[in-house]
């Protein structure tokens, strides 16, 4: 049986795909069939003159002749009209833990079904999942998985949520979105993770759908965001704070890397604007660098790196701050800020004890911000 | 930096009526441009200065306007001909681009003959993209292997048009499908990513030899076909110097939307600065007055 074939019998059977907590990834640029992308048309795009478009989904606002791609190498202006190329083509489909995209306070302990599709709308030097993320939708292998499908598959392995994570939903978002209803009609919630260079308007719309939100600040410096995530700083601030005033829970990640967006004076910045527009219950991760993509002369980031990051964290009044990628670091628990008792304890993804009930600390009765059940 | 020479040969009736191609006139006009290029007395010899005898010739095309405005394959073939004519093995010359898709839809017939002229795209069986990720300045891509395995020479077979981001697409920015994320490279204007991924090695070590088809040049509202700003030239631009073929090409559309009360490029908003960042990367001269252009016409 072809692989391709066999994937799909075994996801309409609602047989496992894989419970291990890597991506799969199928042959890369095994892929040819243009026939096999989706052709469902856009939103938030403007129709302009002479079969011209201009995209409105993220701050790019990619303006495109005929026949040309988005930046995000998935969406493509086809005589005038604009279509996702990915709608209901997953890349990659997995069982994760929650706490692998990651989230901490939104169902610990839970299982996501997890899907991607190929794409994204930045760039980032050192993007773990280059693979899938910077290529065109031409050159994955899809499977053929539509919102009703995911919604199955979650409910067949028993997972509460629903992650749209690896590369960037906001270029799938038409299939994040209806996704996302579906799930929510069948109990089950949706979560994203996103590095959120996302425009106001698809914003505003997707937190009316969604459960959690998670997203990737790169750096606190507009500088940094130009030269290694070809993105921009601004909107993404604005993301936060947008995500921040709906109902949706958030969470954020500091991906720290050696010399680049490690010193105290830039943490310190953005934990003191954490702190003032968030507020100091928004749970933030820093991370740890592993050499990749285009980033590979630079070590992994030390653990006293993240340590001190954490440090100025806490100091700047927020409450919740782990470090990730450190697999048995007590920063991975979670401590109560009043009692300082561990409330949640983990290793890797691994949840060993959870002692909340209610919504508050078992011992001292303190709300613990989250989405616990 | 010498002067750079640039052939541009009009070739009279070279698009009848209909639009067909007269492919006698195209190989006249080819030959023409190669002996301006090269001084020699004829065409076979000009090959010989540009090309050794064992050389695999990668004719790289640009198909994805379609049928209307795309490197036309009576071009691609003719000049694969004369390859071969001039001594090279027609086993040795593939004429291909990104997609076999867009190569059949711009009209050219796909071939894997091991002994003919080839012509697909990376995306053929066998073919594909090269699993080594080239990291070079601002770019970092992984290049089809049609490039990487195949080639040792590179022609690049351009269709001179107007774009939306760059100002202009020609020579050089022809290499972009070369590589499996082009739609990363047109933020700036494409700035400086045209130039910076012509000065990677995979393609500054093997290119060879510009040509842009000027045929019919699109100057306004490319890179897609929009008739009422498609005007049939009838020429090719040959020259050894990318960015002087490109800036030849550039100056011709220029000339073309100043006919039809067009803004500039400049005044648009989009001048090619690639080509003074390729300028300055030493890849070729962009400034006319480094340019020498011979004009023919047969």
């Amino acid at each position: 049986m072809e692989r391709r074939q066999f994937f799909k019998t075994l996801v309409g059977s609602g047989l496992l795909l894989s419970t291990n907590t890597g991506t799969f990834l199928e042959d890369l640029f095994a892929f040819k069939d243009s026939a096999d992308l989706s052709r469902v048309e856009a939103r938030y795009y403007k129709k302009l003159p002479d079969r011209e478009i201009e995209c409105q989904l993220c701050p790019r606002n990619c303006r495109l002749g005929d026949k040309e791609r988005g930046y995000c190498g998935v969406r493509e202006n086809i005589g005038g009209t604009y279509y996702t190329l990915v709608y209901g083509k997953a890349c990659t489909a997995n069982v994760d833990p929650i706490e692998k995209k990651p989230f901490f306070h939104f169902l610990p302990g839970t299982r996501a079904f997890s899907i991607a599709t190929a794409g994204c709308n930045v760039n980032c030097k050192f993007c773990q999942n280059w693979q899938i993320s910077q290529v065109r939708a031409e050159q994955v292998k899809p499977l053929d998985l539509p919102p009703q499908d995911v919604v199955s598959n979650a409910l067949n392995f028993r997972c509460p949520s629903i992650s749209y994570t690896y590369t960037e939903p906001i270029v799938f978002f038409e299939y994040m979105y209806d996704t996302a209803i579906e799930g929510r009609a069948k109990g089950i919630r949706s979560c994203v993770v996103t590095a959120g260079h996302i425009n106001r308007e698809p914003l505003l719309h997707l937190v009316q759908v969604v459960d959690a939100i998670k997203i990737d600040l790169k750096s606190f410096r507009q500088d940094f965001y130009a030269n290694y995530v070809r993105g921009e700083l601004q909107p993404v601030l604005e993301a936060i704070k947008i995500v921040h005033q709906s109902k949706v829970w958030l969470e954020l990640v500091y991906l720290v890397i050696p010399t680049l967006n490690d010193k105290a004076a830039e943490i310190r910045q953005m934990s003191q604007w954490i702190k003032s527009e968030i507020g100091p219950d928004v749970p933030l991760h820093f991370s740890r660098f592993q050499p990749m993509y285009l980033v590979q002369n630079l070590p992994p980031t030390p653990v006293s790196t993240l340590e001190k990051a954490r440090d100025i964290a806490l100091a700047e009044g927020l409450r919740y701050v782990y470090i990730g990628n450190v697999p048995g670091h007590e920063a991975e628990n979670t401590f109560c800020p009043r009692c300082q008792h561990v409330i949640i304890e983990r290793v890797g993804f691994q949840v060993n004890k959870i002692d909340i009930k209610g919504g508050k600390c078992k011992f001292c009765h303190n709300p613990i911000p989250g989405i616990w059940a | 930096m010498n002067e750079s020479k640039v052939a541009a040969i009009r070739g009279r009736g070279v698009i009848n009526h209909a639009g067909e191609l007269n492919r006698l006139k195209l190989a006249e006009m080819i030959r023409r441009g190669l002996q301006i290029l090269t001084g020699s007395p004829n065409a076979e010899e000009s090959c010989g200065q540009i090309f050794a005898r064992n050389d695999r010739i990668g004719i790289k095309v640009n198909t994805i306007g379609g049928r209307k405005i795309s490197t036309r394959p009576e071009v691609a073939l003719t000049l694969a001909d004369l390859l071969i004519k001039s001594g090279l093995h027609e086993r040795n010359i593939i004429i291909w681009d990104r997609t076999n898709r867009e190569l059949k839809e711009a009209g050219y017939r796909l071939s894997s003959s091991s002994n003919g002229v080839k012509v697909f795209g990376t995306d053929m069986d066998g073919a594909g993209y090269d699993t080594e990720l080239v990291s070079h300045l601002n770019i970092g891509s992984l290049f089809s292997t049609i490039q990487t395995n195949f080639v040792t020479a590179s022609i690049s077979l351009a269709i001179l048009k107007d774009h939306g981001l760059a100002g202009v697409t020609a020579g050089m920015k022809n290499y972009f499908g070369s590589i499996h994320n082009p739609n990363k490279y047109h933020d700036s204007h494409c700035n400086p990513f045209v130039a910076e991924l012509f000065d990677s090695d995979l393609i500054k070590g093997k290119h060879r030899l510009s040509v842009l088809d000027g045929l019919i040049v699109q100057y306004h509202r490319g890179p897609s076909f929009h008739p009422q700003w498609a005007e049939p030239c009838g020429v090719l631009i040959f020259s050894r110097d990318p960015v002087a073929a490109d800036s030849v090409g550039w100056r011709t559309i220029e000339r073309l939307r100043a006919k039809k009360g067009l803004p500039s490029l400049q005044d648009d908003g989009r001048v090619p600065t690639y080509l003074l960042t390729a300028e300055k990367m030493g890849l070729g001269q962009a400034g006319t007055d480094q340019i020498q252009v011979v004009e023919d016409e047969v």
